[in-house]
């Protein structure tokens, strides 16, 4: 699955929204000033985003036993 | 046939919409239960007491919730539930500045590109994500990593959304963290 590009705007919303604020709060306002100055937010932020990405794209499947050992369990064997 | 009209058929006794219903949601149900225990036998445990569960009380179902956010809800339970049985000790994620201190905003745009294909990642994300407590994982996992809403997520947890964002930052700054310092070493 493609994730799109996370914007300096998605950020915000996503900060923003963790405090309870809109974005063009006088707090929201001092944070975009901060973010757009500070390299260790921006890090932080782009760690987080990528530690999510991780999480996301780390998929497993049952098996095909595991299908059937389910539907023999739930009596459905003999409805697919 | 849409999704309402294989709940209906399945609550009339249908077996054929019921097989259907469960197909449609057993990979994302199996792969939801991986993500919270990272272990396959005890994956395929949940989803099947997840279904079972689901078949024993399709008729009580209303519609008024979506049937995904019944079933994480039933998974998510049923992990609970067998986590505190072992009554195991997770490490504490209460203080905001050892999660994040300034010596851990490491630039990770100088680690070389890493493939969710390699092994040693999968063992980081498995060994940082079991490290953080069943109640604070199913946060994280429903809201970023299946997708749902602040809203569900809530609902699925039974937390109030304020707890549902603390517990969010809270798990995304650790797991960050953890990896950040696998990286370093």
């Amino acid at each position: 699955m493609k994730h799109k590009q996370v914007t300096c705007k998605d950020v915000m919303h996503h900060v923003c929204e963790s405090l309870g604020e809109d974005l063009n709060s006088p707090q929201c306002v001092a944070i975009k000033a901060h973010l757009d100055e500070c390299a260790g937010c921006q890090n932080y932020f782009k760690s987080v985003e990528a530690t999510i990405d991780f999480y996301r794209k780390y998929n497993v499947e049952p098996s095909k036993d595991s299908h059937d050992r389910l539907m023999s369990i739930l009596g459905l064997k003999d409805s697919e | 046939m849409d999704e309402q009209s294989l709940i209906l058929e399945a609550q009339a006794g249908n077996k054929k919409a019921l097989a259907e219903l469960v197909k449609k949601y057993e990979k994302t149900i199996y792969s939801f239960a991986f993500k919270i225990c990272r272990n396959p036998d005890k994956a395929e445990n949940t989803m099947q007491e997840t279904f079972m569960s689901m078949v024993k009380s399709l008729k009580q179902f209303d519609g008024k919730s979506k049937l995904s956010t019944w079933l994480y809800r039933i998974t998510a339970n049923h992990c609970l539930m067998e986590y505190r049985k072992k009554k195991r000790d997770y490490v504490s994620i209460d203080d905001d500045d050892a999660l994040i201190s300034e010596s851990s905003i490491a630039d990770w745009s100088s680690i070389p590109s890493l493939s969710i294909e390699n092994n040693e990642l999968r063992k980081v994300l498995d060994e940082a994500i079991q490290k953080l407590s069943p109640e604070y994982r199913i946060v994280f996992l429903l809201r970023d990593v299946e997708g749902l809403s602040t809203e569900e997520t809530g609902k699925i947890t039974g937390l109030s959304i304020p707890a549902v964002k603390s517990r969010l930052h809270r798990a995304r700054a650790f797991l960050r963290k953890e990896i950040s310092q696998t990286f370093k070493r």
